[in-house]
């Protein structure tokens, strides 16, 4: 038995108990040796990040040029000048985007303290137990920690250890402490990590107490869209993240047979958690597919649009990404707003102690617009009995929500076509075209660009004639809301081993050519159709496509020609050609756990403290890419970061670049693509694979194009990348209308060349790129950067070299 | 030749709120801005996938490549070109390795033949042009950023004013900078 080195504190924390037997006896239970870095302190991977940062180069785009955080600014740091402080340009870079990606990880970890107290408090200590196809059970967990929980409180110094990251970190922000955006941005790969970490815990521990699906692939199709909910009932909606609030108004309405008098629908990542509840391995009370009779209203980008289409009597809001005007937008409608979590609390008053009737009946008599209550026993039954008690008494609020055909001709007939609107609308929309033709009678313009209006009102505010542009939306799309009924599949949770164990070998090997791992919100370019198309693009491909959160929402408002939603037409198995929903956004974390299952399940390495280890498999060995699509919030900043320390690439929207950032490869320089081989320790070139860590495209098309790029590994076999390269020319050919002028580099020998094109191709490598070609054989004599290999072993890591040459 | 538009009015940003600092660009005529592109040594000319949305720029682009310019085609706007049967000295590059590119003195050229002395972008995402000329105003000012977009780009070192809502004005413009080349 080894002795486990070092120790943590942890004071004044409620629910919190630790040991050091405790320890000991988790080390004589788990056999595997504890690797390097268990509990990493801030400096502890900071080789790793370098590693990542020397070849995927730092690149940012300030949006402001200058700082203004401390009382000598503002310094004008334009042209990398320094600030009075001494930070340079790119230092103070650095420190923003270590601050954006610090405030997303303190949400996903907040959101888990706030569940792992709620959660023991409601249902005491409860253990973890993931079912029997999941034995790595919580893969980051593991390997950041190295520890292997056993129940829900065994989370609690996992989270303990983000939280004082999280400060150490912070307190790097300071004027006067870091300089180096080298370190600025190791620290923001850190907050990354703790990111991730924060997710799985949040998730794991939900998962346990609302008996959450543990990686079923055929998780319950659940009703989603405006159209789903049912206005003959009342309309309760349950809007932000957190599941505990929303959980307690389901139970509510299940334990007094509501379910005929009110409609639950939740509005993002809540709505995706309520659907999962009672659909895992059993609970004591909760009631099998609980979750199944609640609706999802949609995504967060919807929100303001829901509102003018009068789809709720009454709101409970929680946590993260919810509209900072929600109670202005719900009491102009007389929709009363409860919030149940410290992190919003709108300026109300709270009533947490109070009787539950005294607080609905001030609700539904609109004494106030708006409560608090922080109990989320109390929230959940004050919730649901004022939707039910609200309804009529909101009636006359509720006839006039959508405009007459009056009002709206008046307004769009007042259109000037100033394009005062187009001046500040996300994603370009001409509203004035749209106010004209609609002044003709043409309300297409109005029905095609209500997807891609992001609902972001800033519109209305710089509207001289005060037209409110977003109602004129809703009266346009008065039968498409009704209408917008379809259908989602649950959130599945995480990845089973049984599953890793099939596609393990071909993901490595490169036979199954990738997993695309799509995220987003609600700030689409160009409207969120092009979720759904391009999860369709990669699944039919035979590309493992997963999804979470306002993505996996958005994605299931279209069908195909058979009327097939997206989970209709392909199966939800964590396998080529599959599509998954995972979960919420705290369940991306199980993304970054398929990754590590790849190295621990399939190429039996050591997770154990062993981070670097397994993110250096990772960026060489396991096919796979993020997309940020339609990312609004820091979270997503955060997200991303995580999937970068781990070596996955993610791609980003345009919008992207309020990250400011992005890390990005030279392949003109050979030296940044030096690799080591494990075998012998030699150093070989290697074609650039992945090319780049975090890449900002224009459109869809070049996204697409990229995630085909990215999965690129340099341990591909040849039938692998073979089979790679046949999708990134394929995609190139179909959108681009040529062959990726790149494509030569990534050929290490002729059975790398796709079927289709290879005559062709051997013939351009002879012709322009000379290089030798044996034409009997078809084989190339001469040219690639480098042979290919089957036993070759790539590795950024001098600690996992074998034998020394 | 008679300048029939006014390009210096209107410096407002397309979107409204996007000032980044003390330095900001300023407005030209297109014969300055023609005679400063026609006077550099190693320009190049960036176009992005909004050429789609008016396809006569793509046109236009082509013009300006047959003046010798060479053409950084970003997203998929590279079909544009291969559509209209000009691929002669147009290369196929996404927005942001192309920027990032762009920053390092020792980086060789589309061509291999050296490092560029000014870009001049049209047609790229407002806000991801706008943030890219951020990028090189704040990492590499030996190159002229130059702005020929139908809107203010207020990071360029020269732009024209916005002319987003004008596309005959917009057009005119762009054919009057094109004069100057050829001339
Ligand atoms: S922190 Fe530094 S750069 Fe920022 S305002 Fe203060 S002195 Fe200037
Ligand atoms: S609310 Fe819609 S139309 Fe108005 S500015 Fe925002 S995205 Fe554009
Ligand atoms: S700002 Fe108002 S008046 Fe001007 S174009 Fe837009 S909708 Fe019309």
């Amino acid at each position: 038995m080894g002795k486990v080195e070092g120790s943590f504190t942890v004071e004044d924390m409620k629910n919190v108990q630790i040991n050091i037997g405790a320890v000991i006896k988790e080390e004589e239970e788990w056999d595997q040796p504890m690797g390097p870095f268990p509990y990493p302190s801030i400096a502890k991977l900071r080789d790793w990040d370098f590693k990542l940062t020397d070849r995927y180069r730092i690149y940012y785009n300030p949006i402001c040029d200058r700082c203004t955080l401390c009382t000598y600014g503002p310094c004008d740091l334009t042209g990398n000048k320094r600030g009075a402080c001494g930070i340079t340009q790119e230092g103070h870079q650095g420190k923003l985007v270590l601050l954006v990606v610090l405030i997303g990880c303190t949400a996903h970890c907040a959101h888990g303290r706030h569940l792992y107290h709620w959660c023991l408090d409601r249902f005491g200590d409860m253990p973890f137990d993931m079912g029997p196809e999941i034995d790595v059970d919580a893969p980051l967990t593991r390997t950041i920690c190295g520890i292997k929980p056993k129940t829900i409180k065994d989370f609690g110094p996992v989270l303990s250890y983000i939280e004082e990251e999280v400060s150490q970190l912070l307190a790097c922000c300071h004027t006067g402490q870091e300089a180096s955006y080298r370190d600025f941005d190791s620290k923001a790969l850190h907050a990354g990590m703790l990111d991730s970490l924060g997710k799985e815990v949040s998730d794991m521990i939900q998962i346990i107490a609302y008996d959450m699906p543990r990686g079923d692939p055929d998780a319950p199709l659940v009703e989603i869209g405006m159209g789903c909910l049912d206005k003959n009932k009342a309309i309760f909606i349950t809007y932000g993240h957190n599941v505990a609030g929303a959980a307690e108004s389901i139970f509510y309405a299940e334990e007094n047979n509501l379910w005929d008098k009110v409609d639950i629908g939740g509005v993002c990542c809540t709505a995706i958690d309520n659907t999962r509840i009672g659909e895992g391995l059993g609970h004591p009370w909760i009631k099998k597919n609980l979750g199944t009779k609640v609706k999802v209203a949609g995504a967060m980008g919807w929100w303001r649009k829901m509102v003018r289409a009068g789809v709720m009597d009454c709101v409970m809001v929680d946590e993260q990404c919810v509209y900072c005007d929600v109670l202005e937008e719900c009491s102009a409608r007389k929709i009363p707003v409860i919030a149940s979590n410290e992190k919003i609390l709108l300026g109300l008053k709270d009533r947490t102690n109070d009787p539950a009737d005294e607080i609905v009946d001030d609700l539904v008599n609109f004494k106030v617009p708006g409560v608090i209550v922080l109990d989320p026993i109390k929230a959940g039954e004050v919730g649901i009995r004022t939707a039910i008690a609200v309804k009529p008494e909101r009636a006359e609020a509720q006839a006039n929500i959508f405009l007459t055909e009056e009002e709206f001709n008046k307004h769009v007939e007042a259109c000037t076509q100033c394009n005062s609107c187009a001046f500040v609308c996300p994603p370009h929309l001409k509203i004035s075209n749209a106010m004209e033709e609609a002044a003709k009678g043409n309300l297409e313009p109005f029905s095609s660009t209500y997807e891609i209006c992001v609902g972001c009102r800033r519109c209305e505010q710089v509207c001289p004639q005060d037209i409110p542009v977003l109602k004129c939306y809703a009266y346009a799309n008065q039968e498409y809301i009704k209408n917008q009924k379809f259908k989602m599949r649950a959130g599945r949770g995480p990845v089973l081993d049984t599953e890793i164990r099939i596609v393990g070998a071909p993901l490595c090997l490169g036979t199954i050519p990738g997993i695309i791992a799509l995220v987003g919100c609600a700030n689409y370019p160009n409207g969120t159709k092009e979720c759904y198309d391009m999860a369709r693009e990669f699944a039919r491909r035979g590309y493992i496509v997963i999804t979470t959160g306002c993505m996996a929402m958005d994605m299931s408002l279209y069908t195909d020609e058979e009327g097939r939603t997206i989970w209709e037409e392909f199966p939800g198995a964590f396998d080529g050609g599959n599509v998954c929903n995972i979960g919420s956004c705290v369940a991306n974390a199980h993304g970054h756990g398929a990754g590590i299952k790849v190295a621990t399940i399939y190429a039996h390495r050591n997770e154990r403290g062993n981070y670097d280890d397994i993110a250096d498999y990772v960026l060489n060995k396991v096919g796979v890419c993020g997309i940020a699509w339609g990312a609004m919030s820091q979270k997503a900043a955060s997200i991303a970061t995580g999937f970068n320390r781990l070596g996955v690439p993610v791609v980003v929207e345009p919008h992207g670049v309020m990250y400011r950032r992005a890390y990005l490869g030279r392949t003109d320089v050979k030296e940044d693509w030096e690799i080591i081989d494990a075998r012998d320790g030699s150093k070989v070139y290697c074609e650039p694979a992945p090319e780049h860590l975090l890449y900002v495209a224009e459109t869809k098309e070049e996204a697409m194009l990229m995630l085909a790029k990215l999965c690129f590994r340099p341990s591909d076999n040849n039938a692998g990348r073979m089979i790679k390269l046949t999708h990134y020319c394929d995609i190139n050919m179909k959108y681009f209308g040529q062959m990726p002028p790149d494509w030569p580099i990534y050929v290490r020998h002729a059975s790398d060349l796709p079927l289709v094109y290879k005559d062709k191709m051997l013939k351009e490598l002879e012709e322009k790129h000379d290089w030798k070609i044996d034409w009997k054989r078809k084989m190339i004599l001469e040219g690639p950067i480098r042979p290919s290999e089957v036993a070759f072993d790539p590795t950024n890591i001098e600690r996992k070299i074998r034998v020394r040459k | 030749m008679e300048m029939a538009v006014d390009t210096t009015k209107n410096p407002v940003p397309f979107e409204m709120a996007e000032f980044h600092g003390p330095e900001i660009s300023k407005t030209y005529k297109t014969k300055v801005l023609g005679a400063i592109i026609k006077k550099s040594k190693r320009p190049l000319l960036v176009v992005g996938a909004e050429l789609f949305d008016d396809p006569v720029m793509f046109d236009k682009a082509i013009e300006i490549g047959k003046t010798g310019i060479p053409i950084a085609a970003t997203a998929h706007s590279i079909k544009g070109f291969i559509d209209r049967g000009y691929t002669e000295n147009v290369y196929q590059i996404g927005f942001n390795p192309l920027a990032n590119y762009l920053r390092f003195k020792d980086w060789m050229g589309l061509d291999g033949k050296g490092q560029y002395d000014t870009f001049i972008l049209m047609g790229i995402f407002y806000k991801f042009a706008s943030a890219t000329f951020s990028a090189l105003k704040n990492f590499n000012r030996d190159i002229r950023r130059i702005s020929i977009d139908r809107y203010y780009h207020v990071s360029a070192d020269m732009s024209f004013g916005n002319l987003a809502f004008k596309p005959d004005d917009y057009h005119a413009a762009v054919d009057e900078v094109i004069a100057v080349l050829k001339k």
